[in-house]
């Protein structure tokens, strides 16, 4: 048996994971005391199996012959202009060809016998581990009778630290008023379509709906906005104190969820719902759009809308919240 | 010569250019010493003990492809108008970006088959990892000496879910802006900071125009490189400690048994290594993934049905959709909703995984070193937490797929998603003790000494609690010279 | 018989047209007819003995719709509906309803052309509703229409045309098997939870545009291999977490079958042999 406490410093007999314990080790096995001790079990390495090996010999030939061949037949494919599949499939076939041919030679025709390596504690001896902190303790005292040079040193380098930050300051401007308002914002805008067309609220039908941005800001993220026209027989009511923010039954809200921002695409017209399709959050648009299903908790903000003298749709005024995606000081 | 010494195996004398090489090369480096303890090398033999391998290959496969594209791609925000030879989007504007793929997918001549291959290789990358991290928990290869080398591994982990996510946002389809888009909120859920990351990360407001330029930097060189030089130190530590074994006939705590890496182990990590590729290359033929050219440009105000992660990904999509819609709001203040499932479940995901050798060490008082692995019966406790948590994420990553199942198997998205919600917390607990039970019966079946519960180990521990308090002082130095 | 015509799947494009002016032409002939009327049938069909015994159960002889006693509405008020939405409807097999209590779904059609053109023209005549459309995509701007798709569709029947999952159970469908002019009715329609979009948003020309793009995504120009599901990531995920992880699985478990094994030695050197053996002292067993 080996002395344990030469091994390890607190050997757990609960926890005995030697082969000795295990019923199903082979009956011959190696005693212990011969593996690891650089001495041989069997003196050179087994020789493979003569026939076994030929078989695998010629299996991997064929093999390497097989990934030449599609290496071939992939230049021509490549050469005559290239086919997705085609180049796949071949690669494969070459890669296949070389693993398949390497793996049966090293199973069937190489050398496999077993060695056993020592292994010993990753720790360094005593010795070593006192020499190195001797020398670090010793250099550290050295160091650090130097106070006030310490003290400058650590000031030196925090304020570098502090200094290195500054150049990200350069990578974003300061987030603030820019995420509460959107372009809406002073009002009196007309509302147009991705092609810039205002809209006319005759144009918008029963069961309708089309995504509309304050004019000349199409590219906007922040202001995409849902026009919506719910059928007469689903009653629409807005909420108190919107009762002016819609034009003849045609209500406006954020394309941005309050969850994270995805545009609420989807409009079910038959039961007036707006569903984001990325994480299925539901929002009632003859309720003030109010989340009634998944993760957003907000509802979607509400354009105040009005007409101008041309009988197209204005906003009165930017959204009544900060749209999209909620942050800490939001509601400052 | 003695046949039974074989004190050193004299090189064969008809190899001279080989030969010569390594003389010249010895006579530089002098490596010979070094170089022939590499070659005899020992690898245990076990199917498990490869799977490592797998996400070594595929990250070489990455590289590879992604070198490639990385020629042909233009990482730019500039508005173009395509005039390719895809018929369904010409004339439309986009940005250089999505166009630059486009024209890897349609005009350059295996660019296609590239970037499928690419794309296959991360999701199988990111697989390989998740496999080799579940073998590793599962095996207790995590314990002493190799917790840091554990938190390495989980480290590369989270830079290849970076990577990946930087990847698949570079091509500014649809798709991937959906994706940015949803990352800016989570970012932005943040309390206190959100903003402020969200605006120096996205060059202001979302979208921004820098993002592309910026994702690409990071993309193609400090993430690799950090992944690089990770499993550079990965392999180091594995090559100091010498590789885990399991238990068996001549199998000790103080020797490892197995192939020496020359020729043999050598020839099959080749083998494997072509292997790998071969599936990959395969996967990119013929499977399509990622078809940019149906989604269209990006443009903020659109989104499609199904857009989902990349799989790495999903079990975050799929807390965020699980997510009740509940947030904290005080004073003007707020904690919003998508901070708990992205942000929060994200962090402790991770801060779980990097303590948890700590966590067991302390929780069994077992500080030692071991080097002869668990089977994963052995460890009731241990397996029965292991299966719950992927069961959990396996739940998680469904619910990305909500509206997907929801519409296969004809149910309603919202019952699907409500079931959701009870099963996360039921499934992984009956799962956890299937588990358990599974692992007392196959031990007891199998004769396997199960590893004593908290409570014997306590009792064992207080009897033995002198020895334990010096093996505490004496924590760092433990090694053969201890005595 | 039936109304589905079997998914193209060649590439040629001319084959596509010329398929697509079979059926648009069909459409054409529609829309003549709901107006005029001036076909001289070898036998006539008759609109109204058809939705008599067909569609008038649920919906009133009148066509105003029937309402349970309890409240639940059993069949729609179709004084309005208009031979846009009576054709969607009726020529995607959606109606007659199959199951009375499940949303309409596509299904094999009872009727014959002549006979969904006779209630369309019945029907249409209740009231003022979207007229059937035309649609001509000879001329059409392909990839105008997937501009349009993108804004308009994809929110609800995904880029890929795959369909997607609505709340509470409805869900819009794939479009793989809709025909030109049924798309058309659609749009200018809104059948079920489908919102309408008019002239007014959508034009004649968008429309051609749009229904052309729909045509497309019936079989588009899809290189890449096999397409899974066309449904995002998950899929692809799916597979790879099955099929690409199986083979590489496979791969390990193959090579780290061994041969038999033949017996265990020694290391012919072990790693840093010399800093062994001044460390090993402890190594050496009893």
């Amino acid at each position: 048996m080996p002395d344990d406490a030469t091994h390890d410093d607190a050997h757990d007999p609960a926890i005995d994971t030697t082969p000795e314990a295990l019923p199903n080790a082979l009956p011959d096995a190696t005693p212990d005391g011969v593996v690891g001790a650089h001495r041989p079990i069997s003196d050179a390495p087994p020789p493979p199996d003569p026939a076994r090996a030929a078989r695998a010999e010629s299996r991997a030939t064929a093999w390497f012959i097989v990934s030449a061949i599609a290496s071939i037949a992939l230049a021509i494919v490549y050469w005559r202009g290239g086919q997705a599949q085609a180049e796949g499939a071949l690669l494969a076939v070459i890669c296949f060809g070389i693993g398949f041919a390497a793996i049966t030679w090293a199973k069937h025709a190489m050398p496999n016998d077993e060695v056993a390596e020592d292994r010993h504690s990753v720790a360094s001896t005593e010795e070593e581990f006192d020499a190195f902190t001797t020398d670090l303790v010793e250099g550290a005292e050295h160091v650090g009778r130097r106070r006030l040079l310490m003290v400058s040193m650590a000031s030196a380098v925090a304020a570098f630290g502090a200094a290195l930050l500054f150049p990200l300051r350069s990578l974003g401007p300061r987030p603030g008023k820019n995420l509460k308002h959107t372009a809406y914002q002073g009002g009196g805008k007309r509302v147009v379509t991705a092609d810039g067309q205002p809209v006319k609220a005759a144009d918008l039908l029963a069961d309708s709906v089309v995504t509309v941005w304050p004019e000349g800001h199409t590219n906007d993220g922040d202001s995409p906005t849902l026009l919506i026209r719910t059928r007469p027989d689903l009653n629409f009511k807005p909420r108190a104190g919107r009762e002016d923010w819609t034009v003849d039954g045609i209500v406006a809200y954020s394309k941005l969820c309050t969850h994270v921002g995805c545009p609420v695409g989807l409009y079910q017209a038959d039961s007036a719902l707006l569903l984001c399709p990325c994480h299925q959050s539901t929002f009632d648009v003859l309720d003030g759009a109010r989340p009634i299903f998944g993760p957003a908790a907000r509802s979607l903000p509400q354009l105040p809308l009005a007409v101008n003298d041309a009988g197209e749709i204005i906003a009165v005024d930017d959204f009544d919240s900060p749209v999209g995606p909620g942050y800490w000081d939001r509601g400052r | 010569m003695s046949k039974t010494r074989r004190p050193l195996p004299v090189p064969p004398k008809s190899t001279p250019l080989m030969r010569r090489t390594a003389r010249w090369l010895d006579r530089r480096l002098g490596a010979a010493d070094f170089a022939r303890a590499a070659l005899n090398k020992v690898f245990p033999d076990h199917w498990s003990f490869m799977i490592g391998e797998l996400a070594l290959y595929c990250f070489v496969v990455l590289i590879l492809t992604g070198t490639y594209l990385g020629f042909f791609f233009d990482a730019s925000t500039a508005t173009t108008v395509y005039h390719g030879s895809y018929e369904a989007l010409q004339g439309v504007r986009m940005s250089s970006a999505y166009k630059s793929v486009l024209d890897i997918s349609f005009e350059v001549r295996a660019g296609l088959v590239m970037r499928q291959v690419h794309h296959w290789a991360a999701l199988l990358f990111l697989a390989s990892m998740v496999v080799h991290l579940a073998r590793v928990f599962f095996t207790g290869a995590f314990r002493r000496p190799r917790e840091i080398n554990w938190m390495i591994g989980v480290t590369m982990l989270i830079l290849g879910m970076i990577n990946g996510f930087l990847g698949y946002s570079l091509i500014d389809d649809q798709l991937s802006g959906t994706g940015l888009r949803i990352m800016y909120g989570v970012v932005l859920s943040v309390p206190l900071v959100g903003t402020w990351i969200a605006s120096l990360l996205f060059g202001g407001e979302f979208p921004g125009e820098d993002l592309i330029g910026r994702f690409y930097v990071l993309h193609i060189l400090i993430v690799p490189v950090v992944i690089g030089m990770l499993l550079a130190a990965h392999l180091f530590i594995v090559i100091r400690h010498k590789h885990t074994q399991f238990s068996g006939p001549g199998r000790k705590e103080d020797n490892v048994v197995g192939e020496r890496m020359w020729p043999t182990y050598a020839s099959k990590a080749l083998g494997l290594f072509f292997l790998t590729a071969g599936v990959l290359c395969l996967l990119g033929g013929l499977f399509q993934i990622n078809p940019i050219w149906l989604f269209g440009p990006f443009d903020p105000a659109q989104v499609s049905a199904a857009s989902q992660p990349d799989w790495y990904m999903g079990w975050l999509d799929g807390a965020l959709r699980i997510m009740p819609g509940y947030e904290i709001r005080a004073w003007g203040f707020e904690i919003p909703n998508p901070f708990f499932p992205g942000a929060g479940l994200g962090g402790i995901t991770f801060l779980l995984l990097y303590a948890w050798p700590f966590i067991e060490a302390k929780a069994t008082g077992d500080h030692r070193e071991h080097h002869i692995l668990d089977r994963p019966r052995q460890r009731p406790l241990r397996t029965a937490l292991g299966v719950a948590t992927l069961t959990f994420y396996l739940l998680l990553f469904s619910g990305a797929a909500s509206d997907i199942i929801a519409s296969t198997f004809h149910l309603s998205v919202n019952r699907v998603l409500v079931s959701l919600r009870v099963l996360v917390i039921t499934v992984p607990i009956v799962t956890g003790f299937i588990a358990y039970r599974l692992c007392k019966e196959l031990a007891a079946r199998s004769g396997l000494s199960i590893a004593p519960t908290l409570r014997e180990r306590r009792a064992a521990s207080n009897e033995a609690n002198e020895a334990d308090a010096d093996a505490d002082v004496a924590d760092a130095s433990v090694g053969a010279g201890v005595s | 018989m039936t109304q589905h015509r079997p998914r193209l799947r060649s590439g040629h494009w001319t084959l596509t047209v010329a398929k697509i002016a079979v059926v648009f032409a069909a459409g054409w002939w529609f829309a003549g007819s709901s107006a005029t009327s001036t076909r001289a049938a070898p036998v006539p069909v008759d609109g109204q003995r058809l939705y008599t015994t067909g569609c008038s159960s649920c919906h009133g002889v009148d066509g105003k719709g029937i309402v349970n006693d309890n409240g639940d509405v059993r069949g729609v008020d179709l004084t309005n509906a208009g031979a846009a939405l009576v054709y969607f409807q009726v020529s995607t097999g959606r109606m007659p309803l199959g199951d009375s209590n499940g949303p309409p779904v596509r299904k094999p059609t009872v009727y014959d052309d002549d006979q969904i053109a006779a209630i369309v023209e019945y029907v249409a005549a209740f009231g003022d509703g979207p007229a059937l459309p035309t649609v001509d995509i000879a001329g059409a701007d392909l990839a105008q229409g997937g501009v349009l798709y993108r804004e308009s569709c994809q929110a609800c029947h995904s880029a890929s045309g795959a369909g997607g999952a609505l709340s509470y159970g409805r869900s819009a469908p794939a479009l793989d098997k809709s025909e030109p002019l049924q798309v058309a009715s659609a749009v200018r329609a809104g059948p079920g939870q489908m919102p309408v979009f008019g002239p007014e948003s959508i034009d004649q020309a968008s429309l051609n545009d749009l229904v052309k793009y729909v045509e497309y995504l019936r079989d588009p120009d899809d290189p890449g291999g096999a397409p899974i599901g066309r449904t995002g990531p998950v899929p692809e995920g799916f597979v790879a977490l099955t099929l690409g992880i199986g083979a590489l699985l496979a791969a390990v478990a193959w090579i780290g079958t061994r041969s038999p094994i033949r017996g265990i030695r020694t290391a012919r050197a072990t790693a840093g042999s010399a800093n062994d053996e001044s460390r090993a002292s402890g190594d050496t067993h009893a």
